[in-house]
């Protein structure tokens, strides 16, 4: 399918989400859309999705003008779209989700399962996409749901494929297979766009690449120019892509748990015996997929979930199933993996979450009363300091960008002494300035001799954070390496493939 | 290729099923200690020279080709030997912990206890039984209140499926019984008085669908102010209407129209082929719910928008159309309901629904929002509502109060995970909007 969008704008109020963006897509070729979280990318897709109705411009297909009421007239003209979020029903099976919309029936409107089953295993032998019809989707790893994604499109005869965002919960292994998948799907003449704002990925699939910056087409680019010239690009400035450390002189332990067990929110064994220690002037990143017990590990250490056995020490104080108060107390940092969940109150003013976790303290309270003036004078202080855009200390914490709430979080954290900090997916869903600023941040904070652990499914972060990677696969810590381990092998760490690991 | 089969980063499917195994296992160890209790009270703790009397005839005699004489049973023998049952049953879920059906099994054991509860309160020290009582009767009064309580769950599946939840079934009885005793009074039709009830039914489902899918309200708020709603407004219209006008709530009783031949099988034949066309019904209404959802696209888009709405959308599924066809049948199925429950009534009293409404959200819950599910819960608890209203007239030392809470006790326990798992819909209750 030759799919031309032209000059389509989107707007939600006085945001220009999309702003006259054209892009053409040729039959057969992988079209590669870079930009950063909330470039535009997603609404664009969503657009051409017929999610929302574009305010001006054109798609069209085939040389011919289309206008899609719903995604269900997209998807009747041959364009299907591999989400983020996965857009399967779990307790269905695989069969189930692929014809959903699209069945054949027998009499008396009856699916007719046995062709629909024929028909799916027809299509998944056609493209290589081997998947069991009659599986129930949610016991298939996440690799699998999203190749029943691909196959739900490809069964509703989708010549244009868009997937967005779609290796954020993979494995690199799986990475590779996807982009494999990718190939072989725009050999046999389909069309793809694949939106990310990873730059690896784009060098290595990509026939042609646009760039998108803050609803505008900046450019394009070739997978044959440099990564820092594509990030830049991206971003509209030049952009460090490393983080300077000083060198690594770890100190004392300060901090250390032992064979730790953790029940998830059905009761099953999330963390199952994990030992880990984190020294002075060290960060321990951990690296791991979503959903290998990193989430319950977390709110263990921060008391907020109840650990079954073993123990938490932090500076030689026990700390197993203390009160979220007490850790707190005790010297713990925690930037949580959900900011707007457990990070701030989005209600409440930026002032008032910069003192979220020390509002009984002196100075910001006297005689059991707060102290407003030491209130306003530290979220002065910290605004200046931290760089948080906002046009009031008073403004709610929900009107900032997510870079901006983040750095709240991040100012709040570091702002009091700390021993320990402990920053959970610490740039998700960030533009590039904001990780760097982050990171800058955290590298500072270990630089001046402080002890941090670093949760992150993102490779490149754990690989530019840590002094030590250890690795965690099904509650277990499959391994901890040296940072100058090659991806491939901290890729099988990450799929449980446990090797004679160096323990560093 | 290869690679991605190692790939499977959320390996977890495992320890599931070992999980589910062991609250398989609990369930077979509350079953065995129910047939413990059973067989030490109403077993053991009872002399052995006490004798239940029972009797099988139905109660129009005339109507039975055969009579069976009263069986008088050693209470002690009679409840060990269900006893025995009801732990062979528990012994077997523990050992084999079979995937399907558990349910189902605890759901006999329950039965079993109200039987065993119901020897030991006839009971009488001789051997000549000084009460008897009629078995047959009390099935056939038992699947009167289980009938009224199917057509709530089905009601109950067919709106939760869609992900809309009807808190409002017992207002729909209401409203169905109120339109239905005027129907049957006037037209002497209970095939009218069926359709009035469906129309109200549905119209208070509209009701429910426009604010919860339209304004977003609160569904559970919306479904409790309008079950107040109709119960204040019913009693209003019955003081207006039908005190000085007793002509209009008439409604009389449903005839039975018993199957020929099979009707005559003792025991069965009146439970089963003498019933109401209400009854027979409700039997239609069951299997075709089932294959509805289960078998046909309509329900399998249903599901779809009751579990993940957004992928259904995005399919070109009308999430919106879907949740307000089935809101508005689901409605009309309790409208129905209420007509039945009249009908086995003979007239409209205000309030006197007294509660059977959540009953079959219960019963519905239990029945883990699948039609079968919900059969089996109603016919369970359609006799322990029964007998908590007819024991007094056995002297029984249990308050019929006590007997009262029995559905509701065993909700908890099943919405609380303690016997067995059960899972509503995903996206049940939680309103839908377009991006």
């Amino acid at each position: 399918m030759r799919l031309e969008l032209r000059g389509i704008t989107k707007r939600f109020g006085s945001f220009t989400a999309n702003d006259q963006i054209s892009i053409t897509v040729e039959p057969g070729q992988i079209h590669c859309l870079l930009g950063e979280n909330g470039a535009g990318k997603s609404t664009l897709m969503n657009v051409l999705f017929g999610l929302l109705h574009p305010d001006e411009g054109e798609i069209i297909i085939d040389g011919e003008p289309v206008k899609f009421e719903d995604s269900g007239e997209a998807v009747r003209r041959g364009i299907g779209m591999v989400h983020q979020h996965f857009m399967l029903v779990p307790v269905f099976t695989v069969t189930e989700n692929v014809v959903l919309g699209f069945e054949p029936t027998k009499s008396i409107n009856r699916v007719d399962y046995k062709k629909a089953t024929d028909d799916i295993r027809r299509v998944s032998k056609e493209f290589n996409l081997d998947v069991d019809p009659d599986a129930i989707v949610e016991n298939l790893p996440v690799g699998l749901q999203q190749r029943v994604e691909i196959l739900k499109s490809l069964s509703h005869d989708a010549e244009l494929l868009i997937l967005d965002e779609p290796t954020a919960v993979l494995t690199p292994q799986e990475i590779d297979a996807l982009m494999d998948i990718m190939r072989s799907l725009a050999a046999a003449g389909k069309s793809i766009l694949f939106i990310t704002h990873k730059l690896k990925e784009v060098k290595a699939v990509a026939d042609v690449i646009t760039v998108i910056r803050q609803g505008r087409v900046v450019g394009t680019a070739q997978p044959t120019d440099s990564e820092g010239e594509l990030a830049s690009l991206m971003v509209g400035r030049d952009v460090n892509l490393t983080v300077e450390k000083s060198t690594f002189t770890p100190g004392e332990e300060v901090f250390e748990i032992r064979d730790l067990v953790v029940r998830d929110d059905r009761g099953l064994i999330a963390v199952n015996g994990v030992s880990l220690d984190v020294r002075a002037g060290e960060i321990l990143a951990l690296a791991g997929v979503q959903g290998n017990g990193q989430t319950e590990l977390v709110e263990a250490i921060a008391g907020m979930r109840h650990v079954e056995s073993g123990t938490i020490t932090l500076k030689g104080r026990n700390i197993t199933n203390a009160s979220p108060r007490r850790v707190l107390d005790a010297g713990l940092g925690h930037i949580p993996e959900d900011r707007h969940r457990d990070g701030l109150v989005l209600s409440m003013s930026v002032a008032d979450n910069l003192v979220l976790n020390t509002p009984r303290r002196a100075p910001f309270a006297k005689h059991g009363s707060r102290n407003l003036a030491a209130v306003k004078e530290n979220a002065e202080r910290l605004v200046q300091e931290f760089d948080i855009r906002t046009t009031s200390i008073y403004e709610d914490a929900s009107s900032l960008s997510g870079g901006n709430q983040q750095k709240v979080i991040v100012a709040r954290e570091l702002s009091r002494p700390l021993d320990f900090l402990m920053a959970s997916q610490p740039t998700r869903g960030l533009d590039v300035g904001s990780i760097e600023y982050v990171h800058k941040q955290i590298v500072d904070h270990r630089n001046k001799g402080n002890a941090s652990l670093i949760v992150s499914s993102e490779l490149d972060e754990v690989l530019a954070l840590g002094d030590r990677i250890a690795v965690m696969y099904a509650g277990k810590i499959s391994g901890i390496v040296d940072p100058s381990t090659s991806r491939e092998a901290i890729g099988l760490l990450m799929t449980g493939t446990t090797s004679e690991s160096e323990h560093v | 290729m290869e690679l991605v089969s190692i790939a499977s980063a959320t390996p977890t499917s495992i320890e599931v099923s070992v999980a589910a195994n062991g609250r398989t296992r609990a369930i077979g160890a509350i079953m065995i200690g129910i047939g413990l209790f059973t067989g030490l009270v109403f077993a053991l703790g009872v002399s052995s020279a006490a004798h239940s009397g029972l009797t099988f005839n139905p109660v129009n005699l005339s109507n039975a080709p055969w009579h069976l004489g009263n069986l008088t049973v050693v209470t002690r023998w009679v409840n060990l030997v269900i006893a025995v049952l009801m732990i062979a049953l528990g012994v077997e879920v523990v050992l084999r912990s079979p995937r399907r059906a558990v349910m189902v099994r605890f759901g006999v054991v329950a039965v079993l206890f109200l039987l065993a509860l119901l020897f030991w309160v006839v009971r009488t020290p001789g051997p000549s039984p000084v009460s008897v009582i009629n078995l047959t009767a009390v099935l056939i009064g038992s699947s009167e209140v289980a009938m009224v309580l199917i057509f709530g769950s089905l009601s109950g599946v067919m709106c939760e499926r869609s992900g809309v939840v009807n808190i409002a079934i017992e207002g729909q009885f209401i409203g169905g019984a109120f339109v239905g005793t005027m129907l049957a009074s006037t037209t002497h039709s209970f095939i009218f008085a069926a359709l009035g009830g469906a129309v109200i039914g549905g119209l208070l489902g509209l009701l429910l669908a426009f604010l919860s899918l339209r304004y977003l309200s609160d569904q559970i708020i919306v479904g409790v102010v309008l079950v107040t709603m109709i119960g204040s407004f019913s009693s209003y219209l019955n003081l207006q209407v039908f005190t000085p006008f007793p002509q209009f709530n008439t409604g009389t009783l449903a005839p039975n129209l018993a199957i020929p031949l099979i009707s005559k099988i003792p025991i069965i034949g009146p439970v089963f082929f003498d019933q109401s066309g209400f009854f027979y019904f409700m039997l239609i209404l069951v299997g075709a719910v089932s294959f509805a959802l289960f078998k046909t696209r309509y329900g399998l888009h249903v599901r779809a928008v009751g579990e993940h709405p957004r992928a259904a959308a995005t399919v070109g599924i009308n999430v919106i159309r879907v949740r307000y066809i089935n809101v508005v049948l689901g409605g009309a199925i309790a409208g129905v309901g209420g007509v039945a429950f009249m009908a086995s009534q003979g007239q409209f009293q205000p309030g006197y629904t007294s509660g059977l409404g959540y009953i079959a959200l219960a019963a519905m819950i239990f029945g883990r929002w699948r039609p079968s599910g919900a059969v089996v819960a109603s016919v369970l608890f359609g006799l322990s509502v029964y007998l908590s209203q007819n024991l007094q007239t056995y002297n029984v030392p249990v308050s019929t109060y006590i007997l009262n809470m029995f559905p509701y006790v065993i909700t908890i326990a099943v919405v609380s995970g303690l016997i067995g798992r059960v899972r509503a819909p995903a996206a049940d209750g939680i309103p839908y909007h377009r991006e």
